[in-house]
This record gives C-alpha cells, sequence and structure tokens, in this order.
C-alpha cells in the first residue's frame, strides 16, 4: 500500500515538472477526517522535505472544502506572501490520488501541548498572541479577487447553517437551543467581509522557536467576518487546559487586539470578539456532531470519530459558562 | 444480575489495562494515540455505568420541577420548550438546569475538562 502511495505521489509531481522519487513516506498524527503524510522527494542530487494532505476519496460535504479548493486558497495566500506552505501539487478527482495536495514541509512544531509546555518554546510564549493577530490580519488583506468563488457567509447565514446541521442529527441539546436563541440578538460588528481561515487554533499552527511559521489547514476557510477567526482562537477546545490564557492557551485577548492592529490600522471591541467567542464554541460543537454522525451513519468505522460525540458536552459546558457564570 | 464475575466494570477494566501495559507502548506513534482514545472510550464506559443513571434521574427530576408537567422530563422535551419560546431565557432556575445538565455529562465524558475541574472547586 505505501508503494502504490508513493508512485500515486511520484506521478502526481512529475505532471507538475518534478520528477523524482518519494522516499521516508510516513504518517504524521492525524486529525479525525483527513490524512498528513511527511515524505522526501528526491530529485538528484537534491531532495525537497514535502507533506501530502488527503482527504476522504469522496469529499463527505459539511463545512468542509475539497483539498483542491483547500489548497487553492492556500496558494493565493502564499501568493500574498501569507503565512502558508507552499502548494506544489494539487490532485484532481480523476486521478489515482484524488482528493489530495502536496505542499512544502515546514519545520517546526504543531503539537499544541508541546507549544505550551515545552521549555524550548517558554521564552517566545508570550509574544505568540501578538503574533497570532498579525497573521489573521494578514490573511485577512488576501485581495478576493480570485476566490469569488468561495463560500459567502454572514454571521446570520452562518448561525443558520449551523443550527439546520445541528438540527438534521436529531440529537436534541437544550444548551444548543438556548446558545442559538441567545446568539440572535448579539453585535457582531459590521466589517467587511474578507477571507476568514475558519480554524485558526493550535493544532494548525506550525512554531519554532523565532515564533509563528506558518497556518495550515484551510478545510474551513470561507468568505465572512474576520473577526470570526479572533473568536475562534478564543474557544477554550484549543486553550488545552490553560484556561486562564484566553487566547490558544498562551496570551491575553489584548496582545492578539494589538497585533492585529499592527497590520490593519482598526479598534476592535473584545466584547464584540467574546460574542464571536460564544458562537465559535458553539460552532465546535456542531462541527463535532457532524463527525460523530459520519462515523454513525457510514461503514467506516473511526474509534477518533465515535470519541469525538463525547465531546460535544464539553462545548455546553463552556457554553453555560460563558453565558451563566461569568466565564472567560 | 444472574451473570459471574467479573462484572461490566471488571471486563472494561481487564481490557483497558491490557491496552495501556502491553498494547500501547508497543506501537508507532500515529497508532498510539489511536489506542490512547480507544482507552479513553472505555472509561467512558465505566463510569456512565457506574454513574450514569443517577447523574440522569438527577436531571429529569430538575427538568420535572422546571416545567411542572409530570410527563415532560427528557432533554428532548427541555430543548423544544426553548426552541419554542416557550421558557423565560432569562428565568435562573432555567439556567441552572442547563448548568446541572452539563456538569453531569462532562462528569462522564471527560471529567478532566479544565472547565469542569474549574466549576466544582
Amino acid at each position: 500500500m505505501l508503494n502504490e502511495l508513493s508512485k500515486n505521489i511520484e506521478q502526481l509531481l512529475k505532471e507538475q515538472g518534478l520528477q523524482g522519487d518519494v522516499s521516508d513516506l510516513v504518517p504524521l498524527t492525524n486529525g479525525a477526517s483527513n490524512e498528513t503524510w511527511k515524505f522526501n522527494y528526491i530529485m538528484s542530487p537534491s531532495s525537497i522535505k514535502m507533506i501530502l494532505k488527503k482527504g476522504p476519496d469522496t469529499p463527505p460535504g459539511g463545512l468542509a472544502l475539497s483539498k483542491s479548493k483547500e489548497a487553492t486558497i492556500q496558494s493565493a495566500v502564499f501568493n500574498a506572501k501569507g503565512p502558508v506552505p507552499e502548494v506544489l501539487a494539487i490532485s484532481s478527482e480523476t486521478s489515482n490520488l484524488k482528493n489530495a495536495y502536496v505542499m512544502e514541509l515546514i519545520e517546526g512544531e504543531s503539537i499544541p501541548r508541546k507549544i505550551l509546555r515545552d521549555d524550548v518554546f517558554k521564552d517566545i510564549r508570550n509574544s505568540l498572541a501578538f503574533q497570532c493577530g498579525q497573521a489573521m490580519a494578514k490573511i485577512h488583506q488576501v485581495s478576493l479577487k480570485s476566490l469569488d468563488w468561495l463560500k459567502q457567509k454572514d454571521v446570520n447565514e452562518e448561525l443558520e447553517e449551523l443550527y439546520l446541521t445541528y438540527k438534521n442529527f436529531n440529537n436534541p441539546s437544550p444548551v444548543f437551543e438556548y446558545a442559538f436563541k441567545w446568539l440572535k440578538d448579539r453585535d457582531f460588528g459590521d466589517s467587511q467581509k474578507t477571507l476568514v481561515h475558519g480554524d485558526f487554533r493550535l493544532g494548525n499552527l506550525i512554531f519554532d522557536t523565532n515564533g509563528l511559521q506558518s497556518v495550515v489547514d484551510w478545510e474551513l476557510s470561507h468568505i465572512g467576518n474576520p473577526l470570526q477567526d479572533l473568536g475562534w482562537i478564543c474557544v477554550n477546545s484549543w486553550r488545552f487546559g490553560h484556561h486562564k490564557k484566553v487566547v490558544g492557551g498562551f496570551g491575553d485577548i489584548n496582545d492578539l487586539i494589538n497585533g492585529y492592529s499592527s497590520i490593519i490600522d482598526k479598534q476592535l471591541n473584545s466584547n464584540i470578539i467574546r460574542n464571536w467567542q460564544v458562537l465559535g464554541t458553539l460552532r465546535w460543537g456542531v462541527i463535532c456532531l457532524i463527525q460523530t454522525f459520519g462515523h454513525l451513519l457510514t461503514t467506516t468505522n473511526s474509534v477518533e470519530r465515535a470519541a469525538i460525540g463525547r465531546r460535544v458536552s464539553e462545548t455546553e459546558l463552556d457554553l453555560v459558562d460563558l453565558l451563566f457564570l461569568k466565564g472567560k | 444480575m444472574i451473570f459471574d464475575r467479573p462484572t461490566l466494570i471488571e471486563l472494561i477494566d481487564s481490557i483497558r489495562i491490557f491496552l495501556i501495559e502491553d498494547i500501547k507502548n508497543e506501537l508507532p506513534n500515529h497508532l498510539a494515540f489511536k489506542i490512547q482514545i480507544a482507552i479513553n472510550v472505555l472509561n467512558i464506559i465505566k463510569r456512565e455505568l457506574n454513574d450514569g443513571e443517577e447523574l440522569s434521574s438527577e436531571i429529569q427530576d430538575m427538568i420535572k420541577l422546571l416545567i411542572k408537567d409530570k410527563d415532560m422530563n427528557s432533554i428532548k422535551d427541555l430543548a423544544e420548550l426553548i426552541q419554542n419560546g416557550q421558557l423565560d431565557l432569562s428565568d435562573k432556575n432555567l439556567q441552572e438546569v442547563l448548568i446541572k445538565l452539563s456538569k453531569n455529562k462532562v462528569s462522564v465524558d471527560n471529567p478532566n475538562y479544565s472547565t469542569y475541574k474549574k466549576l466544582i472547586k
């Protein structure tokens, strides 16, 4: 099987004019729906380290984009000098690899617990929230000209999509019903629509000891309110136990805002970002449901996807904490 | 129960400890990660078998008191009443039910979760 995968990767890269051999192909720890492989591509006399990202052969729909669309957005951000790895080849649905693409490997660390705990990151941890704010701002500045095919969502459409998705699974949640009602009357800011990463958080960020190097995993990106990204990184699920540090488990909201404002000259309101955090918490809960029912309603068994169903309650607890108990 | 020992809990423990002690360390990282998820799932099953009934009936009683209708005490009933606007969202009793419901669920699903640990202090 490894051999076949190597051959398919070689064929895809060859079509891009990159003739070579795949070696050291290894799977990386990956999410519940995607495979990520690391390999060395030997083009004598040199070689390049690369990453293959592969989704299910038939994209599952739901909120996630196909890999070819994801790669196209990543390329647009790269061309705008945003902090992303360069895309090297995009597979088509008719080719052997189907729903996949290849990009350069960015050296660094993406495992949240290491970034939050390891001593090598101790000195830079305080500056990461500022850097994340800067990176978000750069993403939000990307021209939409080449991305006009991308789904546009204002906050009401976002909420409606989430509500219909939640309802579809017939898994009633009093807390979700309450949160949807609560969110209806909130202020989400009237920013002009921009490219939104949609999943900007630890796990999708690559750091080295100089700081943030790359933002990966663009499958939830869309065009919408840029403040969604700022609220999302504050969702408690992405603090990995370090709950006192609101931004990603490592930083404070003011540092995130200051980093953002250093690139885009704009006043940001932390109360509005908090409303996006509430929406983000609910959104993560609904994404957990999507993953779970992907397991329950198809023939493919996945223990990760089964387990994620029991993380919905974490988002419910975070919602009641935010709405009734002055949670941060 | 008519069944011999091991009890359900003891059976789960035997699998759980087997996975931790004999299997997990033998595997490459990406599979060890999956085994850890399987171990977490066994822990959920164990906690639900132990406490699930009590945690559920506690919530059903609270819902009955809140709604004041003896035929309505399920999560589904409560969700529908909120959806249909039949409950006052500012009602502290409603909020208390939602808080307790969420705590009870997480106490089975993941009692190590940061917000849970913070709120039960």
